[in-house]
């Protein structure tokens, strides 16, 4: 759904018999701006092609709520390669440069503060923070905020259609969502906007699609957990079971994997080394039965007590915090058998592929002209939007095979491209191959590669670079790439490596 | 097969040699010749590999086509693939005669046709083949029968360039091609293009990008064709089976301690059971092959001519031998490498005059991997798309006789609740490795059936089970549905 503000024409013709009473605003309204600030922030990517410059700047803004301690919470994507984020109370008199002190991509939730405790005390002022309402029911009506450029508060109404699992954000982050329906006008433009309940913050409004007037809310029970969680010495995210499971809705598949007729399931196809299942000795072919004491149905949903049928992942990431137990009932063999989970989190960062990598910039380096980069999932989008049929299937393969190549490799490093220089002659043709060895030995990241292209080997003039895939070793040498490097910085590249 | 060497080596920019052959009658007039180049008209049936079971797509053509001998039409094999019914016209007369192909080479686009009754044609000129390849600059003139005219058309164009250049009737090899400014269209397939009343090339094949651009087939590849179907059967070019990589780096050569400059490739892959195999390795600096030495962009020197080392291979036959000069290990040697056809390598062909195989078993739908099917069915699988490019260069043609693929399911009652998995490699049916599309068909309808069919997909977390008691009804629904008469093609002729 596209981020969609613009301005639309409001009709009456066709609402809901309901929503054609005018919106009765169920918060107090001379005070609620008192509760929000303006977040105005300037996103600044890395280029991928280029790893050693950024993208041009963008800007986005945002209205927010202001919440205990003189914090703000807001999206994640507003603060996503944030370079400057700015906070402004709504009538525009105040302003303060903000920090993030918490943020959690997969979630899509951020919490800004002020660094400077005077001028936090300025800023917030004759503020009043939002209290957290109490979750909603399906079928309650909750108030999207809007503020005017003149400081007016607007309320539009609406009703919580549906929940569901889904993403905000990234893809494949699925969190508890509100699906409210309200026919919104458009104000002051906005990228994300708070969501009250009866008076208290209930969610965060991350899309709107003017069509349908159905809005993406990301949920009261999940940012209640983020603000928790947020609390701790450590922040530790949400936690994953470490599995990839598949329906049982398939009859034959049911009989050949003797599951009753009373009983759903959820046929677990893979578990993730090292993960909370692998840990709990979860088996792949182990069909889960119930998650604590939810019965789990064949095409993975539970019934929620109040949000109705939601997938079964509600019950380990949205819901839970890592180190807390959770009991899978699993059928194996014929046999029910119970087993305690103790819930973790798998750090994007120790992935093979990383799915995204906000706030760090991308490790290279740069020998001579041959560009070395990691293989992340950003790398891969930069392939385009067909991505998945255009990036070279050697990296593909990585992607989807990463317990191939996670014994010897915390990164896979590729030659993404050369730079015609001296040293290069013969080899611009090279690029998009996944290096095995430098000078014999493997690398596992950046870093040792880095450390492996400082000097030659004793009594060498050059170093021997060796790829997957391709019985071929090309040769660097040493002191023609060094002279070739220096050339480089002076003509304005800004560094040669990057391995943190 | 042929163990002669050419006795004439083609020149690439030498002078013609038309004056030196025998020519069968006094020279006639430029009409008088233009009489022996013939019009053909293909009627074709292309099976449509999303459907195989399926007769196909009924269809035709026109092409041009040139008398070389008592009874011997050359035109292009894309001309006549494919082809059910041939008719070849005279100029300027309604009659027309059936003819049958009586050699393909689909690798090098040519095609030698005769007719059932020659006598109309005996009183006809015949066209002779020179030896060389003309000059740049020199002037050219195509015959044919373009954009399907019952006309006789004639175009004259300037050779613009000599290159070795992709055939794309085949979309899997490469010749020697001569680019010449004058247009070639459809129809003017397989017209001769005249140099001095001599044949210099056949006409075969244009661009879409660019105007005024056509291509010819030129003699050398000509002469080979004709001499390798001397032994009544055309066999397919040979290969070295090897890639190479350009030596220019000077850190590279100095690693690889190489003394003289610029002489030597590397060698990058062998391909298993190929040419080169035992004889050649990985790693290899190959110096010179026939003693011709390789510099080092892969180029060598024949007769004041740059051209790529593989031309020397391009004009021999399967059992010729050719010798290679290679550093090993710091040390020259020289080695002979037997040359042969690499069977395997049609994976990358298009496939002609062929019944796609298929099996289809409770409306699953298995097919061998192949150009056809890559082209027909846009695969998006990783696995896939991996298997098939490593298919001849990592040698997995020794383990998989056929990549098997799941490449549709026929939507029957037994199926419809089975996951959406098209595209995807069969790993296993049974339990037992799939290594050719006849042992998948054996594992899918064994014996003695256990109670479930039981597929796995490679890359695909969860078996599809099907219960084997429920098979043979919904066989019949799918054959009856879908108007299947064969639930399975095993044999591509």
């Amino acid at each position: 759904m596209k981020k969609c503000f613009l301005l639309f024409a409001l009709s009456l013709i066709g609402c809901q018999p309901k929503a054609v009473t005018p919106a009765t605003p169920t918060s107090e309204v001379k005070e609620i701006s008192e509760s929000m600030v303006r977040v105005n922030s300037t996103l600044q990517s890395w280029n991928i092609a280029q790893p050693w410059e950024k993208n041009p700047a963008r800007q986005r803004r945002s209205l927010a709520a202001i919440v205990e301690q003189n914090q703000v919470i807001t999206t994640a994507e507003m603060v996503a390669d944030a370079t400057l984020i700015e906070v402004e109370s709504t009538d525009g008199a105040k302003r303060a440069r903000a920090t993030v002190a918490c943020v959690d991509y997969e979630a899509n939730l951020a919490l800004l503060k002020i660094d400077d405790a005077k001028e936090s005390a300025d800023f917030f002022l004759g503020k009043t923070p939002l209290a957290m309402a109490n979750n909603p029911a399906l079928g309650d009506t909750v108030d999207v905020i809007q503020v005017e450029e003149n400081g007016h508060s607007l309320f539009t109404s609406g009703q919580i259609r549906s929940a569901d699992v889904r993403s905000t954000f990234l893809p494949g982050q699925s969190f508890l969502t509100f699906r409210v329906k309200a026919s919104m006008q458009s104000s002051a433009s906005s990228y994300s906007l708070p969501v009250l309940h009866a008076g208290k913050l209930a969610g965060i409004l991350s899309s709107y699609d003017s069509k349908d007037q159905i809005s993406d809310v990301i949920a009261t029970p999940l940012i209640s957990r983020f603000l928790m969680e947020s609390q701790k010495p450590q922040y530790q995210g949400f936690p994953n079971l470490g599995v990839n499971i598949q329906s049982t809705d398939d009859p034959h598949f049911r009989k050949y994997l003797h599951l009753s007729e009373e009983v759903g399931g959820i046929f677990v196809s893979k578990v993730r080394k090292g993960s909370a299942a692998d840990e709990a000795k979860v088996l792949p072919r182990d069909v889960i039965l119930a998650i604590d004491d939810f019965p789990i149905d064949r095409r993975g949903y539970y019934q929620d007590p109040l949000y109705g049928r939601l997938p079964w992942m509600q019950l380990v990431r949205g819901n839970r915090s890592a180190g807390e137990v959770i009991s899978l009932t699993v059928w194996r063999e014929g046999k029910e058998l119970s087993l305690p989970v103790t819930l973790s989190r798998q750090e994007e960062d120790s992935r093979l592929v990383p799915n995204y990598q906000f706030g760090k910039a991308p490790r290279f380096l740069i020998k001579g002209g041959m560009i070395f980069q990691e293989i992340t999932r950003p790398l891969l989008e930069a392939f385009g939007d067909e991505w998945e049929s255009r990036a070279p299937l050697s990296y593909l393969h990585v992607l989807s095979e990463p317990e191939l190549y996670e014994k010897d490799h915390d990164r896979m490093i590729c030659l993404s491209g050369v730079i015609p220089t001296q040293a290069t002659v013969g080899y611009e043709g090279l690029r998009h191959m996944i290096v095995s060895k430098v000078n014999g030995k493997s690398v596992r990241n950046m870093r040792e590669l880095i450390q492996a292209l400082k000097q030659a080997p004793l009594g060498q003039r050059s170093h021997r670079i060796e790829f997957m895939d391709e019985s071929i070793a090309i040769y660097l040498d040493d002191a023609v790439s060094d002279q070739i490097d220096a050339q480089l910085l002076q003509r304005g590249l800004q560094q040669l490596h990057r391995a943190d | 097969m042929h163990r002669f060497f050419l006795l004439v080596v083609a020149t690439l920019a030498g002078a013609l040699h038309a004056a030196d052959l025998p020519q069968p009658v006094p020279v006639p007039s430029a009409q008088e010749m233009y009489r022996s180049v013939v019009r053909i008209e293909v009627a074709t049936q292309t099976p449509n590999y999303a459907t195989p079971w399926n007769a196909g797509r009924f269809s035709g053509g026109i092409g041009t086509g040139f008398l070389i001998g008592p009874n011997q039409f050359l035109t292009n094999a894309h001309v006549v693939s494919n082809g059910q019914r041939f008719l070849i016209t005279i100029y300027g007369s309604p009659e027309k005669h059936p003819a049958k192909v009586e050699y393909i080479a689909h690798d090098c686009d040519l095609a030698l046709l005769s007719v059932e009754d020659f006598s109309p044609f005996e009183k006809l000129p015949i066209f002779s083949i020179g030896q060389a390849v003309p000059a740049l600059e020199s002037q050219v003139r195509v015959i044919g029968y373009p954009i399907g005219g019952e006309r006789l058309s004639v175009t004259r164009g300037v050779v613009s360039r000599i290159d070795f250049q992709p055939y794309s009737h085949s979309r899997a090899d490469s010749h020697l091609v001569v680019q010449i400014d004058a247009a070639i269209n459809p129809g003017n397939s397989g017209g001769p293009v005249l140099q001095n009343d001599s044949v210099i090339g056949v006409a075969f094949q244009g661009l879409t990008e660019a105007d005024n651009t056509g291509y010819i087939i030129p003699t050398p590849v000509i002469q080979r064709f004709l001499k390798d179907i001397r032994d009544g059967r055309y066999d397919h070019y040979v290969d070295l089976g090897i890639a190479e990589f350009p030596l220019i780096n000077p850190a590279m050569r100095a690693a690889l301690s190489l003394p003289n400059k610029n002489i030597g490739v590397l060698v990058t892959n062998v391909t298993p059971t190929g040419s080169c195999d035992g004889v050649v390795k990985e790693g290899d600096v190959l110096i010179a092959i026939d003693d011709h030495p390789i510099d080092a962009a892969g180029a060598i020197l024949i007769e004041g001519e740059k051209v790529n080392m593989h031309e020397v291979v391009e004009r021999k036959f399967a059992g010729d031998p050719v010798k290679l000069g290679l550093i090993r290990e710091g040390k020259e040697r020289e080695v002979t490498a037997t040359l042969k056809t690499l069977p395997p390598a049609k994976m990358y062909a298009i496939r002609y005059e062929e019944k796609p195989r298929y099996v289809v078993c409770a409306g699953l739908l298995f097919q061998p991997l192949d150009t056809n099917l890559f082209a027909t069915a846009s695969f998006r699988d990783v696995n896939v798309r991996r298997l098939y490019s490593d298919y001849v260069s990592k040698g997995l043609f020794q383990e998989f006789e056929d990549v098997v693929i799941l490449t549709d399911i026929l939507a029957d009652e037994l199926n419809s609740t089975l996951p959406s998995l098209k595209g995807k490699i069969v790993k296993t049916i049974n339990g037992t490795k799939v290594t050719s599309l006849a042992q998948a068909h054996d594992l899918l309808f064994p014996e003695k059936s256990p109670e479930y069919l039981v597929i796995e997909l490679l890359g695909v977390e969860r078996p599809l089970v099907l219960p084997y008691a429920e098979i043979p009804a919904a066989n019949e629904r799918v054959s009856k549905n879908y108007q299947i008469k064969r639930l399975s093609n095993l044999k591509a002729q």
